[in-house]
């Protein structure tokens, strides 16, 4: 399994440096990741199924207890399974879509680089692992909607879909973290074997979590993000947004759902509830859109809202209908979603308002898609058919109502699944207007590898029990219990049938009155313009932010220098301060000292005072520089010779370019009298602080200093009796690695700060 | 500056910038044992280049240390940093010390530790900054920004 992982990363970084001799080719080559992945599966699936996990274990922080943990069950070969097949299919579909845009390599490294993660997202046992793979992804997906980089409704796309998933993703990892320090490991299926109980604190970890994948599948109320993705290239959409990213979340809430259910109850009633409203919304936004590419992007949320509550709400019985349902929707939305690029590719539009006659046309393509819609629209003898009954079956078993529910959004599915087949693929205005032109027929993967699709799906609606065993196990696998359903092609004569006819018969006659539809969706459509929409609140909530940053950086970064530092002083006064008032003071004895101490103390203060009454500036950096040599002798008188030099040294270093600046400055002061009580205020306030403190800690030290095992240690271990420079060079040698790092840091930014400037006013005087 | 440094003051600089960098390098060297150090070292070549600014301007500088302030903080943290390494590469942890003592013909048994390497590499960067600083400070104001 690591090894189909490096085939990918391999694969992804060679495609992308190869990507001006192998143009479009890049895809095929790309092909070869999921293409490995589907060997690996096949060669390692039989024992999986059987339930054996397959486990694999790489170190990879060993020291920080990070390890790369991979163990693929059979609920997680399912979904392997959809990311191989459907990954071969789509990158050999690309590789005929695009052009010879010389971008299309990296794009189809990033597809790759996506397959990967998505393996690595569904294969991890360590939760971190998996979030890795999981931002992974969304970076990815980033990368892919805002393909067409010139245009900004891609970019503003890709922007939206980054920050509704990442920031998803941070609630995901809040609430990873919460749950595996709860339970003492990290590892999915020991947590899932032994799961936290529950709390409080647990609560808010689950819904952490539930928030993460419910951005990711794009559920009710984040799903505005999945249409606007629709900005990326088909095969993009075909791969992400409709076949595998977008069942992350899904993945994960039926990965964890039997250990949220133990610790909160409100769990299942709200993902139920969510999967509902994202259904219905999805489906009825279905209804308006004239983009065929648009209509099945609300079609997938409405069915991404579907899997959601089937596979998220712990039951078993649900979860089954719920998994064959998801590889039902992956082989045909992605063949869909293929179909929808040729037509763009050959037609140069996908509106359905102007596509016209495209079923003489386009034959092959048509009868595709017909293949697939009937699929979606759940038509007896379809694997969509066989898999929704399944579905209904269990939300019978379930009671509540739940099938009635599921039932009215399946009456919107077959209403847009007509439109889409009418829309694209019918003659509109017979005699009047020709059908689109089109060049001659494509013969190559842009027909066939849709067909490929289409014919599994066909394949194992004729026959589920191909894929039943699959299902069985990975139900067996993550939920523990026996058989909890069964994919018959003809279920006989139960309720579940019933209501799979109703929502039938009800679509298509809706779809025969089909103007009574778009007068309804139309006045819904227009009354619910004033009430707030997912993507409304999502462009309000990024104005609001990108206000409230400028707002607040105004404050905050006023470009006064005074200000800056009389923040830092105070709040660096403050917080330790605060402690030391807390912690109460306990009476500090004044350190003693001779003549020689009185004397430069005397001094330092003296040349401190007359600072404070000095009008020129010259004269005050001199008494700076005063008050710096006055310490260098004290330092001196108590013994450190090394400070002391360094002392006077950098003293007079900071003198001489402090009068270097002066030139640039007015002679003397002249604040106003209020800025000249502020900084008494904060001055006064960091020598008190700083006096008390240095008082209070003097007289609290309660373990030995460290400095005593240093000077013993100075001789033996590093052969040096300068115990100042021992420290410097060896002890804390990383630190001072660093602080010579800062060092140069600082010059070049000095020089890089005033050079500029200086030339500049030396040109334009 | 408007007006022309004295002459007796750039030749007195130049006459004890050579002496007083050799002060600093002694500095260096002996920091290990005695008061000093890279830092301390830096920071007394650091004072020689203002020193020689404040005398004859950026020329003179250029006479004494005719480097670049950007190629010996590089260097610095070059040096530093391979020091590091190669007490890694010899079989110790990064940074860790360790001495080649030999003995040499007229002077003696001498003693190398590891960490000079080191310091030196700090005591190039000390030069570089005060360097860096004194050329980008040091610039001529014009005539307004004087009198403002």
């Amino acid at each position: 399994m690591f090894l189909v992982l490096l085939i990918h990363a391999a694969l992804a970084l060679g495609v992308v440096a190869a990507r001006s001799r192998l143009g479009r080719s890049s895809f095929a080559v790309g092909a070869f990741g999921p293409l490995s992945l589907l060997v690996w599966l096949i060669t390692n699936g039989r024992s999986i199924a059987d339930g054996i996990p397959h486990r694999e274990t790489i170190g990879w922080v060993p020291s920080l207890d990070l390890v790369l943990d991979l163990r693929v069950d059979a609920y997680a070969l399912v979904f392997l399974y959809v990311i191989a097949v459907a990954g071969i299919c789509i990158l050999l579909y690309a590789a005929r879509y695009f052009g010879s845009d010389p971008k299309v390599g990296t794009f189809a490294g990033t597809m790759v680089l996506f397959g990967g993660a998505m393996v690595g997202l569904v294969a991890a046992d360590h939760l971190l692992a998996m979030f890795l793979f999981w931002e992974l992804t969304t970076i990815t997906s980033y990368l892919l909607i805002g393909y067409s980089d010139q245009q900004e409704s891609a970019r503003s796309a890709a922007l939206h879909a980054a920050m509704v998933t990442g920031g998803g993703g941070l609630a995901l990892l809040a609430g990873m973290v919460m749950i595996g320090t709860e339970s003492g490991t990290f590892t999915i299926s020991e947590i899932l074997a032994n799961p936290p109980s529950g709390s409080a604190k647990m609560g808010i970890a689950w819904a952490l979590v539930l928030i993460g994948a419910v951005t990711k599948s794009a559920q009710f109320p984040f799903h505005g993000w999945l249409p606007g993705a629709m900005a990326a290239p088909t095969p993009a959409s075909a791969y992400l947004h409709s076949a595998t990213m977008v069942k992350a979340g899904i993945f994960l809430v039926g990965r964890l759902a039997p250990a949220a259910l133990m610790a909160a109850t409100w769990w299942q009633p709200t993902v139920l509830s969510i999967g509902f409203v994202t259904m219905i919304i999805g489906g009825w936004q279905a209804l308006r859109q004239n983009d065929l590419k648009l209509l099945l992007a609300y079609g997938t949320v409405s069915q991404l809202g579907f899997l959601f509550l089937l596979v998220g709400s712990g039951e078993a019985k649900l979860l089954y209908g719920g998994l064959a349902l998801l590889v039902a929707h992956a082989l045909f939305k992605a063949t869909l979603f293929m179909v929808v690029g040729t037509i763009d590719h050959e037609a140069g539009t996908r509106d359905l308002r102007r596509l016209s006659g495209l079923r003489t046309s386009l034959p092959a393509v048509f009868w595709v898609a017909v293949l697939a819609a009937a699929s979606m629209a759940a038509l007896p003898l379809t694997f969509g058919f066989v898999a929704k009954e399944a579905a209904f079956d269990g939300l019978v078993k379930s009671g509540g109502g739940l099938v009635a529910l599921a039932s009215f959004a399946s009456i919107l599915t077959v209403v847009y699944t007509g439109r889409f087949l009418i829309g694209a693929f019918g003659r509109h205005h017979p005699g009047h207007e020709p059908a689109t032109p089109l060049g001659p027929a494509p013969r190559n993967a842009l027909v066939w590898a849709p067909i490929v699709l289409a014919a599994a799906a066909a394949v194992l609606g004729l026959v589920p029990g191909l894929v039943a065993p699959a299902i069985d196990a990975a139900v067996v696998a993550s939920r523990a219990t026996a058989k909890a359903g069964k994919l018959v092609l003809w279920p006989g004569l139960v309720p579940a049938l019933g209501w799979s006819m109703v929502s039938l018969v009800i679509g298509s006659v809706l779809l025969w009155q089909n103007a009574l539809v778009q007068r309804a969706t139309d006045i819904v459509g227009s009354a619910s313009r004033r009430l707030p929409s997912a993507d409304g609140a999502f462009r309000r909530s990024v104005a609001g932010l990108l206000s409230f940053a400028d707002r607040s950086s105004g404050l905050i970064q006023s470009g006064s220098l005074p200000r800056y530092i009389a923040i830092i002083l105070l709040v660096a006064v403050f917080v330790p301060a605060t402690a030391l008032f807390r912690g109460g003071i306990s009476g500090g004895s004044m350190p003693v000292g001779g003549l020689l101490e009185a004397i430069l103390g005397l001094l330092i203060v003296g040349a401190a005072a007359t600072l404070l009454f000095t009008t020129r500036r010259f004269a005050a950096v001199l008494l700076l520089g005063g008050v710096g040599y006055g310490v260098a002798g004290l330092f001196a008188v108590f013994g450190g010779p090394d400070l002391s030099l360094t002392q006077l040294l950098v003293e007079t270093l900071v003198v001489a370019l402090f009068a270097l600046v002066l030139r640039y400055l007015p002679a003397t002061f002249t604040p106003a009298r209020f800025e000249r009580t502020m900084r008494l205020v904060v001055a006064v306030a960091v020598a008190a602080f700083v006096f008390l403190g240095g008082l209070v800690a003097f007289s609290s030290r309660q373990a030995a200093p460290v400095s005593d095992r240093y000077v013993e240690l100075s001789v033996p271990e590093a052969q040096g009796a300068n115990v100042v420079n021992v420290i410097l060079v060896d002890f804390r040698g990383f630190d001072t690695l660093g602080e010579i790092t800062v060092l140069a840091i600082a010059t070049l930014g000095v020089s890089g700060l005033v050079l500029p400037i200086v030339r500049s006013r030396r040109e334009s005087p | 500056m408007n007006r022309r440094p004295s002459p007796i003051l750039e030749h007195g600089v130049v006459s004890a910038a050579g002496p007083m960098l050799v002060f600093s390098i002694y500095l260096l060297a002996a920091g290990h044992n005695q008061p000093g150090g890279g830092f301390a070292g830096g920071l007394v070549a650091g004072v020689i280049v203002v020193l020689a600014w404040a005398a004859g301007g950026p020329d003179t500088v250029r006479r004494i240390i005719p480097v670049r302030s950007s190629v010996l903080l590089g260097l610095g943290l070059v040096v530093a940093t391979l020091t590091g390494f190669i007490s890694l590469v010899v079989g110790g942890g990064f940074l860790e010390s360790g001495y080649v003592e030999r003995t040499l013909p007229l002077i003696g048994t001498v003693k190398v530790v590891s960490p000079l390497g080191f310091d030196i590499g700090v005591y190039l960067v000390v030069v570089g900054m005060s360097l860096g600083l004194v050329r980008a400070l040091g610039g001529e104001p014009t005539e307004e920004e004087v009198g403002s």
